[in-house]
């Protein structure tokens, strides 16, 4: 059976394959940005990303809370773009949740998830369907908590809330932006996935590897 | 006088902007800050040089945040949770540079926030008159109803462009530190008054040369205010 406890040092895999995923896919989401944004999306996550490596290799985090304050400072001040604050307060929701320890057992790693996701809610004002990263994020975390109070272990809820982030993002591809600057084209902005909510995909995935 | 800061995703954009609204001030300008771009050059904003940036131009009167687009209204948000001062705050849904440029130059006029936040958030008024299109939602510093009747005089543009951005400009500046309140109405298109410490309100009065505006002053020296306007349309804004 699989962990039921996710330790600091499995947060800190997480980070690391979420920087894989955003630096190989580089080029795919700045390619999906420059369809419908200001093709930036894929420079901006994996310098971000890359800066928070840089900074927790410099500076190792003793508890939760530690390392997910410098991992949403950081990224809100070297992304660039709206992934900076909406990611930045991602991160430092969940730590300010998860609390001044180790290791998380399941409740608290949903309930830190689910503080992160308040906090992109109200940083970026979006609701479900309006072409954003919410429309993966969102789902995704519904899932972890139903995995969770189905009975599932960490790494199976985990894994439902990749899936669930994977399903969120293809159904982006159809709708029109309402938010950010996709929402200037309009009905152009259909037919393209939306690159916050396919980085977004990529944290769930790189959440499930990290605690497979 | 309240402190400006200016957010915009390119730093090129941002210094042009300013200088372009620093034209319109002749004499003392309000604190301005710059947080722009995403450093090395990067197009970009950073919510966290938006807080360093508020924390330096903090006046006792206050801040108005001036952005362009996108993320730079996210990092401005986000910087109202780092910043280590505490004056109050407002973020402008101004346009960037119309916003920037009233902003300026009514700040430096000792505007409150309130009447400053208000002239940025009404600074398409002229442009959208210009196009003769209809009058936009916002307007800007208001002239009340009840304003005692105080002395008044009618005065005719020479200058060949009218009231323009930079006469409207010293209008506004020369009033800075006058007790009193004017308002101004155009006889030409019979506008309704608006006031004389409001740029925005100005040029939205449309005042081509040769028109004749009434201007109206109250209060404890609108004679001295009054003579000072007067003074300055009279000699054509110094342009002639």
């Amino acid at each position: 059976m699989a962990a039921q406890t996710v330790s600091l040092e499995r947060l800190e895999a997480w980070l690391s394959r979420f920087t894989e995923l955003v630096t190989e896919n580089r080029s795919y989401l700045t390619e999906l940005d420059s369809a419908i944004g200001d093709a930036d999306h894929g420079s901006n996550m994996a310098r971000g990303m890359a800066a928070v490596l840089e900074k927790t290799a410099a500076a190792p985090s003793s508890a939760v809370n530690e390392l997910f304050k410098l991992v949403g400072m950081t990224l809100v001040t070297s992304v660039g773009g709206a992934s900076g604050p909406l990611y930045g307060t991602f991160f430092l929701r969940f730590g300010t949740t998860a609390g001044a320890v180790t290791e998380l057992d399941s409740a608290e790693l949903a309930a830190a998830l689910r503080a992160g996701l308040g906090g992109v809610f109200a940083r970026g004002k979006a609701e479900l369907g309006d072409k954003t990263m919410f429309d993966a994020m969102s789902p995704a975390i519904d899932a972890f908590d139903a995995e969770i109070a189905a009975g599932a272990d960490v790494t199976a809820s985990a894994a439902g809330a990749a899936a669930a982030a994977a399903a969120g993002r293809d159904a982006t591809e159809p709708l029109v932006a309402r938010k950010g600057r996709a929402s200037y084209l309009g009905d152009r902005s259909a037919g393209h996935l939306d690159p916050g909510a396919t980085s977004t995909a990529f944290l769930f995935q790189a959440l499930a590897e990290a605690l497979a | 006088m309240i402190g400006v800061v200016v957010v915009s995703h390119s730093s090129a954009l941002a210094h042009a902007a300013v200088e372009l609204a620093l034209q319109m001030v002749q004499g003392e300008r309000p604190a301005i800050a710059i947080a722009a771009g995403a450093g090395e050059g990067l197009i970009g904003t950073d919510a966290m040089a938006v807080s360093a940036a508020i924390d330096e131009v903090a006046s006792p009167d206050g801040v108005l945040v001036i952005m362009d687009l996108g993320s730079a209204v996210m990092s401005a948000e986000m910087a109202l949770d780092f910043r280590s001062s505490d004056t109050e705050v407002r973020l402008s849904s101004g346009p960037f540079v119309e916003g920037l440029l009233a902003a300026i130059v009514t700040a430096a006029g000792g505007a409150s926030l309130d009447d400053v936040d208000r002239e940025a958030r009404a600074a398409l008024a002229p442009k959208i008159s210009m196009l003769d299109l209809p009058a936009p939602a916002v307007a800007p510093v208001s002239v009340s109803a009840d304003a005692p009747a105080g002395v008044s005089a009618d005065l005719t543009i020479i200058n060949s462009d009218g009231l323009h951005a930079r006469p409207a400009a010293a209008v506004v500046s020369s009033l800075a530190g006058f007790e009193a309140k004017l308002t101004v109405v155009n006889t030409r298109t019979a506008s309704a008054p608006v006031s004389a410490h409001s740029l925005i309100g100005l040029l939205s009065l449309g005042a081509k040369v040769g028109d004749v505006l009434t201007v109206t002053a109250s209060g404890a020296q609108a004679a001295e205010a009054l003579a000072k306007v007067t003074g300055l349309v009279t000699e054509g804004f110094g342009e002639l």
